[in-house]
């Protein structure tokens, strides 16, 4: 039987709409021409003066602080209310906690931003890097716990029993087999957070106090006033932070469910 | 090996986030009186920058934003803790007329003398009772000195047929229909609905030669060729002509608008005399000349003129002749009658 080459075009044309646009960026960023319309010889112009732009790097060490903060807190929040919403996922009250975990992802963006801004300031909260964490955990906990969750439902909870029976203390059996077992799941989940805490642009502006200026707020400000190559440097050194994380994050899942999948 | 590393990383990111931390914190700085300046992002030359903190003894933080309602959105909320804040005028005009302001010390601001009279006299706060310009541009015409044949200073080169498809207006409905109101010989800031329904014909008319209208793109469209006539910001032209020198730019002899950034102080800042000695600094001569060369706008301190690049000094795109500049009018907020506007430009982006 002959197969239709249908398939295989839709995936040429989805590929080249998705990534044709960051390529271009990517080698614009090695244009030497600051405007990107015309092809002007290859330069490493752009990097050289990003790293004499001390306001980008103090925007990026901002973003990196706060990415990481974000990611621990909403790790463990997020990984215990995946915990309880799995073991008691009939309750009433797990009920409505799913409800209050699902909301950040479906709430528009600017809706949050500005709420949690007015109510920093309503509870006289100092706008700064703390109002920031605070706002990424929100949403970031969201994605940790269903991300959790999802491998949760895929978890044999009779290990721990058997570990139980063992004669592993309740602490012992989470540590030394949940914990161990769930690693993968946390890894990416923690991994997604990072990316969303790095990503959010939105929420931050309304949250962001003086002096805590994140990269993408720098970012939309530059495109504005600034030079549109250095943009396209710092974002393609972005990129290859960014897809460098994806990679480890799904050879990471990729190598966890494959145990999972042998251990069965 | 994998799952080693999978259960020490969150450590590692404990340890990095310490230290990032320690970073933050033990910077080893002293407790500095700070100001916090809130404005576009290379909108100061950070040299002028240090050199203020030095004289001064303060330290400078610096956060930025990308467009004016935005940043109005957020302050109205209840941020604070910014102390000066650079928003367009029509902008300043709306924060003051909200309380957002503080009105100025003149006596802190000994420098006001060296503002530009001939701006201040088009200017929305004449007096600078809560505001002193920062940074001004006019919106004019860019074209390609090679391919325009027999070029006008006039509006009405949007009119041109010969060069359909390679002109672009600016996405902004204030500027476009501004640009036919003056063509027409009226007030950019009219608020007539007969002069706005001609200035609509005009536009409509003009529609159909353009390529689009556009805010950004047309810096590289022009830059690159493709585009041979544009409608764009003195500033960005500037910048664009430091790389194709056939790119000249003019202001229409009909006159069009002039947009300023002005230097204010946010009601509840709290470095108030540090905000007016960083005010009165930006319009030393010496510095306002330097930091006009820097962000290629033009700071309206005339005792800085005589001191700026001869490139800056004689292009006629930024010192527009008395008689033109006669002609041109700063954006002013028109608060309910805006509608106005927005209905006509409506019909415009519908419109064939």
């Amino acid at each position: 039987m002959r197969r239709s080459r249908f398939p295989f075009i839709v995936t040429g044309v989805v590929l080249v709409f998705f990534y044709l646009p960051i390529l271009i960026l990517v080698v614009d960023s090695f244009n030497a021409s600051r405007f990107g319309g015309a092809w002007r010889g290859f330069s490493l112009k752009w990097y050289a003066r990003l790293f004499h732009e001390p306001a980008i790097w103090e925007a990026a060490r901002n973003t990196l602080f706060i990415a990481l903060l974000v990611t621990l807190v909403s790790l463990v929040l997020g990984t215990t209310s995946a915990l309880a919403l799995h073991r008691f996922a009939n309750s009433r009250l797990q009920r409505g906690h799913y409800t209050l975990v699902y909301t950040p992802l479906v709430v528009p963006e600017i809706l949050m931003g500005i709420s949690m801004l007015m109510a920093f300031v309503a509870a006289g909260v100092e706008l700064g890097m703390l109002t920031i964490i605070l706002a990424h955990v929100t949403f970031c906990v969201s994605y940790v716990a269903l991300t959790v969750l999802g491998r949760l439902q895929d978890f044999d909870f009779t290990i721990i029993e058997a570990a139980r029976d063992l004669g592993a203390s309740g602490w012992t059996a989470a540590r030394r087999v949940l914990l161990p077992m769930l690693a993968p799941g946390l890894a990416a989940a923690a991994l997604i957070a990072f990316t969303l805490s790095v990503d959010d642009f939105v929420i931050t502006f309304f949250v962001a106090g003086p002096g805590a200026t994140t990269l993408p707020i720098r970012v939309y400000s530059m495109i504005k006033h600034g030079a549109t190559p250095l943009i396209n440097a710092l974002s393609t050194l972005l990129l290859a932070l960014t897809f460098t994380t994806v990679l480890v994050s799904q050879r990471l899942s990729a190598s966890g469910s494959l145990k999972s999948r042998t251990m069965e | 090996m994998k799952k080693q590393f999978a259960s020490r990383w969150p450590l590692a990111a404990v340890v990095i986030a310490a230290g990032i931390l320690a970073g933050q914190c033990g910077g080893g700085r002293k407790a500095l009186p700070v100001l916090h300046l809130y404005t576009w992002s290379d909108y100061i030359k950070p040299e002028l920058v240090s050199r203020f903190e030095a004289a001064n003894g303060c330290r400078v933080v610096i956060d930025t934003f990308d467009s004016n309602e935005a940043m109005y959105a957020k302050l109205k909320a209840g941020a604070t803790g910014y102390d000066v804040i650079t928003p367009t005028s029509y902008m300043v005009h709306l924060m003051h007329g909200q309380g957002m302001l503080q009105p100025l010390d003149p006596g802190l601001l000994p420098n006001r003398r060296h503002v530009d009279p001939d701006y201040l006299a088009v200017a929305i706060d004449k007096e600078m009772a809560y505001s002193v310009p920062y940074m001004l541009t006019n919106t004019g015409i860019a074209y390609l000195k090679s391919k325009v044949g027999n070029f006008e200073p006039s509006w009405g080169m949007f009119g041109r047929a010969d060069l359909k498809g390679r002109m672009v207006m600016l996405n902004d409905m204030r500027e476009t229909i501004g640009a036919a109101l003056k063509f027409l010989g009226y007030s950019l800031n009219s608020t007539d609905a007969g002069e706005l329904a001609k200035a609509r014909d005009v536009v409509l008319g003009w529609k159909a030669n353009l390529a689009k209208f556009e805010n950004e793109q047309y810096k590289n469209g022009i830059a690159s060729g493709e585009f041979l006539l544009v409608h764009g910001y003195g500033g960005d032209i500037l910048q664009v002509q430091a790389e194709n020198d056939d790119i000249a730019f003019v202001m229409p002899r009909e006159g069009g608008a002039i947009s300023c950034d002005d230097l204010v102080i946010a009601r509840s800042a709290r470095e108030v005399r540090l905000a007016h000695a960083f005010i009165n600094f930006l319009h030393d001569p010496a510095v306002a000349a330097e930091n006009t060369g820097f962000t290629q706008f033009l700071c309206p301190n005339r005792d800085s003129y005589p001191l700026l690049d001869r490139s800056i000094r004689e292009n006629p795109g930024i010192f527009l002749v008395p008689e033109i500049k006669a002609k041109c009018e700063v954006l002013a907020d028109l608060g309910e009658k805006n509608a106005l506007y927005v209905k006509v430009w409506d019909e415009i982006k519908n419109g064939m």
